[in-house]
């Protein structure tokens, strides 16, 4: 995945419409594409199994096929390395290796032309973004729909759809796959697309790497999703998968423990590709304090997903080796310590909070200051706050344990370290209400599904203190109160700003305009159902009922029936915003370069920008919000082709 | 702007105070926790209130005509209004801290001469262990009884996997642990029924997993002590089939009509006349099996590995000889 240096040259780029000349004959097979990958994932899942069972052949072990140690080697592992073999992932490195002329990126896999480029290995960071994006919706109905079949089963008391084990299985399902698969990887998306257009990049640091992280995600998810097919059913211990429930489990287990590896390889190489993008990528002028606030936010992010994603790789593989190899990490028989599981697990899984949360504060920061038409108020405390969040995230994990057993006098400290997360984040908050005072506020979509961040996020920040106080927590952990509070952040959160970015970027990415009304009325049924389904949580689970239990006391029937109507509410909002979608891509009216009148780098280009972003590369002159400042510049663009000039206008009041 | 406040500060206080969000309290820990509660709600409130106001006042009074393309003021930023908002947070968290860590060392606080009751929990039962006299073996029993207004100390233990102590109107939770020892204060202070609910997923039966609770005057423990002692046999979990039917947790996964039982994690009890044929055996024979040895036959339809395999650990000989002839007898 080595790459070669992208010139920063005007014209440098001139290669770009020769395409590679198309496969025949067995070059076709033997060329890096799907055909390849299809007879090299069926060659290296063959090579696997051999090994397997030759080795225990070897050794004289019974049974001769053990398909817990098949499934982890052979399906798991060395078929999707085949696949990506087969797609063309690592030829630059086997002809390094080999000795042989190495190609070097030329930038032929760049651009889409048609929406077949779409489903081609692509290294422009625009496709992949798109790529992104539509692949994390593809798992986001998956994880919904595993979402309205308990709600369904909770509807009313008593077992009436599906059994135990089913139950547990798609709530597990439902949360690894909102998790791993829909919010962590829509930002990747929504960041590939913007990050390198906002800085004045031509494209990624590793276009390659880029392309390479984008394939993974697929295998993890078809890896999460196939665990259902697995004899024993899907894994089925949440998506914490506290051993010794998760060591003992059913084989489906093992799917959740490699899915989660490959997934989160795939943030990491992302996440490093972002890290060196920024900062060795940004146009000439673009300091680190003109990086409009979504690059910051994805640079924290990056350095939490680089540092904390190691840490739940090797809890999974703990869990895995348990269970295929028999060390005793977990079995407490043979010394094992089922704390250390939650321990490393949550070193992770809290920072990953913040994984799931600042990219969305990065997007809200861009939509408000273009919606107000104002400066977002206190630019430098705001990435300040960014990076307080990003080092605090990891003095924190424990306040997810407070009753599990663990010392006794962590549990004070790790709830001050929580309740001093507050105040970043309330800076934040503070500041984009600031913004928006005496702003002139327009109501896009994209608006109001940053107001509607803003008032979630802030009660689901709220209950967040109320479980950060440890005696209060005692009596709220485990409960509906906690299902509440992680829905308020990552669904009134994170998803509210996962939509406010895709409607925001729908134009530059599609080149169309989407439909305001449709995506209102997505809005208002989104919010409502949002609140109607999660709200009730908080008072059934303060009154008695835990979570993750397929039957419950009968007191609660009527609460529950009152969400399972509002869930169903939220899935038909999803088909309105599909529609729109769908629609708008295909025949909306073609949007023009800058139909925000923004000022960040990604709107001085056409919708959809040049295959290259920019004819020439900006030069960068002053901040990213100067709304209302006489004469301000972001960036001077000579040839900025069919678009508006940078400057501002005048303020007038 | 500030009516706006009054307004949104109103409506959430209502919301907080009509609606009962917590259980009627029935412990001492719980009033304290209930007060954390209620001192957080108010600081909450507040600040809900604030943001509520600007938000919607924002929404109504700063909202642009359609043609107006112009923009706000270039304001950057206000130091002292920054310092504020960092600053006034920062206080209110920490009075938050303060009185969270004063009411946790409470609840913690066992006392000089506490109740000492073991809990032990396995997949999907609770069993309970009371102090006997010295040299006696101790009691054991599959609900909880305490007497009124003494401090207890539980002492939590895990046969196979997490669980989680909880009854909701004392409030306090604590995971049970295989391979370490919890503790859990609490003070009972009304006398009534309640429910033990477990709450880590714990597997297929988690949601049934519950034990009764009572907390009883102080004679009428003594007086439950004294039966639990004066039982026949060993004490272990009951003696007669229906007993350490109940209290081995038969019922939170199989439909049993002479338990009044319908939990369908695993298969029926009710008629298994059929499946001995199948197998072979003799039903009382079959019964000890599919007991001590759940895996060796899994009925269709169902998994191994679900049922624990620690039975022939847990219950004695007569105690198995007593639950395959309920199990006889009813079926």
């Amino acid at each position: 995945m080595t790459e070669l240096h992208h010139t920063h040259q005007p014209g440098a780029h001139a290669v770009h419409g020769h395409e590679p000349p198309p496969h025949r004959g067995v070059r076709r097979l033997t060329g890096p594409g799907y055909l390849r990958a299809l007879w090299m994932t069926a060659l290296f899942g063959a090579l696997g199994f051999g090994i397997v069972v030759f080795f225990r052949w070897l050794g004289g072990y019974e049974p001769l096929l053990q398909w817990d140690v098949l499934s982890v080697v052979s399906f798991m592992t060395a078929a999707p390395l085949g696949f990506l073999a087969g797609l063309g992932s690592f030829d630059y490195w086997v002809y390094y290796v080999s000795g042989r002329p190495t190609r070097p990126e030329d930038h032929s896999g760049h651009g889409a032309r048609s929406w077949h480029d779409y489903f081609r290995v692509n290294t422009d960071h625009k496709v992949i973004g798109v790529q992104y994006l539509v692949t994390v919706f593809v798992f986001f109905i998956l994880g919904g729909l595993a979402a309205m079949l308990f709600r369904a089963e909770l509807a009313q008391p008593d077992l009436q759809f599906v059994d135990g084990q089913a139950y547990n299985g798609l709530i597990s399902m439902h949360a690894a796959l909102m998790i791993f698969l829909f919010i962590i990887p829509a930002f990747a998306g929504l960041a590939n697309f913007a990050v390198p257009l906002m800085l004045g990049a031509t494209d990624m640091a590793f276009p390659r790497l880029n392309a390479l992280s984008f394939c993974l995600l697929p295998i993890a998810g078809l890896m999460l999703v196939a665990s259902f097919l697995a004899p024993g059913g899907a894994f089925a211990s949440g998506w914490t998968a506290y051993p010794p429930l998760s060591t003992e489990a059913p084989m489906g287990q093992i799917f959740f423990n490699m899915g989660v590896q490959w997934a989160g390889a795939s943030s990491i190489m992302t996440a490093l590709n972002f890290l060196v993008t920024i900062i060795t990528m940004r146009a000439p002028g673009m300091t680190f304090w003109r990086m409009p606030l979504l690059v910051w936010a994805n640079f924290t992010t990056s350095l939490l997903v680089v540092i904390a994603t190691p840490f739940i790789a090797a809890s999974q593989f703990f869990v895995m080796f348990d269970r295929i190899m028999h060390t005793n990490f977990f079995t407490v028989a043979e010394g094992g310590y089922v704390l250390g599981y939650q321990h490393i697990f949550w070193f992770y899984s809290h920072p990953a909070v913040y994984i799931m949360m600042l990219p969305g504060f990065g997007i809200i920061s861009e939509v408000i200051a273009v919606f107000s038409r104002k400066p977002v108020f206190g630019y430098r405390l705001m990435a300040l706050s960014l990076m307080a969040i990003l080092v605090l995230g990891f003095s924190v994990w424990a306040h997810h344990m407070f009753v599990a057993g663990m010392a006794p006098w962590l549990r004070v400290p790790m709830m001050v370290t929580s309740m001093i997360i507050a105040v970043p984040t309330g800076v934040k908050v503070f500041s984009w209400l600031a913004t928006m005072w005496e702003g002139r506020l327009r109501f896009g979509t994209p608006m109001l599904f940053a107001l509607g961040f803003l008032s979630m996020f802030v009660l689901g920040g709220l209950s967040g203190i109320f479980l950060a106080s440890v005696p209060i927590d005692i009596h709220a952990s485990d409960t509906y109160f906690v299902v509440a509070h992680i829905h308020y952040v990552l669904f009134g959160g994170s998803v509210f700003t996962i939509f406010a970015g895709i409607y925001y970027w729908f134009p530059k990415m599609t080149g169309r305009m989407y439909s305001e009304r449709l995506g209102k009325l997505h809005f208002w049924l989104t919010f409502i159902g949002f609140n109607g389904t999660f709200f009730p949580m908080h008072y059934v689970g303060l009154r008695g009922m835990p979570r993750r239990v397929a039957d419950y006391a009968a007191e609660f029937g009527n609460w529950n029936l009152v969400m399972t109507v509002f869930s169903f509410l939220l899935g038909v909002s999803t088909v309105v915003f599909f529609y729109n979608m769908i629609l708008s891509w295909a025949r909306g009216p073609v949007a023009e370069g800058n139909p925000w009148r923004a000022l960040t780098l990604e709107w001085q280009v056409s919708s959809p920008p040049p295959v290259f972003n920019f004819d020439e590369i900006p030069q960068v002159v002053g901040g990213p919000y100067e709304y209302g400042v006489p004469g301000a510049r972001h960036a001077v663009l000579h040839s900025a082709a069919a678009t508006t000039e940078v400057r501002t206008e005048e303020v007038v009041r | 702007m500030v009516v706006y406040g009054v307004l949104a500060g109103t409506a959430a206080s209502l919301v907080a105070v009509l609606i009962p969000w917590l259980p009627t309290s029935a412990s001492e820990e719980m009033d304290r926790i209930a007060f954390t509660f209620w001192f957080t709600t108010v600081i909450c409130i507040a600040i809900f209130a604030i943001v509520a106001a600007v938000i919607l006042y924002c929404i109504l009074k700063f909202r642009a005509a359609p043609d107006d393309e112009r923009d706000g003021p270039p304001v950057h930023g206000h130091t002292g209004l920054e310092i504020a908002w960092t600053a006034v947070p920062a206080v209110l968290v920490t009075a938050i801290s303060v009185v969270s860590a004063i009411v946790l060392a409470k609840n913690d606080d066992a006392g000089e001469n506490p109740l000492r009751i073991g809990v032990t929990a396995q997949q999907f039962a609770w069993s309970f262990e009371y102090p006997a006299e010295e040299g006696a073996e101790p009691l054991r029993a599959g609900e909880l009884v305490l007497p009124v207004g003494r401090k207890v100390k539980l002492t939590l233990h895990a046969r196979d996997v997490i669980h989680s102590f909880w009854v909701p109107e004392f409030g306090q939770k604590s995971d049970a642990v295989p391979g370490i020892e919890t503790t859990l204060v609490i003070t009972p202070k009304r006398v009534g029924s309640y429910a033990v609910v477990c709450t880590e997923l714990c597997g297929l039966g988690h949601a049934t997993m519950r034990a009764p609770v009572s907390v009883v005057a102080e004679q009428d423990y003594e007086g439950f002590l004294t039966r639990l002692a004066s039982g026949p046999g060993d004490g272990q979990q009951g003696t007669t089939g229906e007993e350490i039917f109940a209290s081995a947790g038969c019922g939170s996964c199989h439909a049993f009509e002479p338990a009044g039982s319908d939990a369908q994690v695993g298969p029926p009890l009710d008629d298994l006349t059929g499946a001995a044929e199948g197998a072979g055996l003799e039903l009382e024979e079959f019964l000890r099996e599919s007991i001590v040895d759940p895996d060796e036959r899994v009925a269709s339809g169902f998994q191994a590995g679900v049922m624990p395999k620690t039975y022939d650990r847990t219950l004695t000989d007569e105690q198995l000889d007593a639950l395959v002839q309920y199990l006889v007898d009813g079926g």
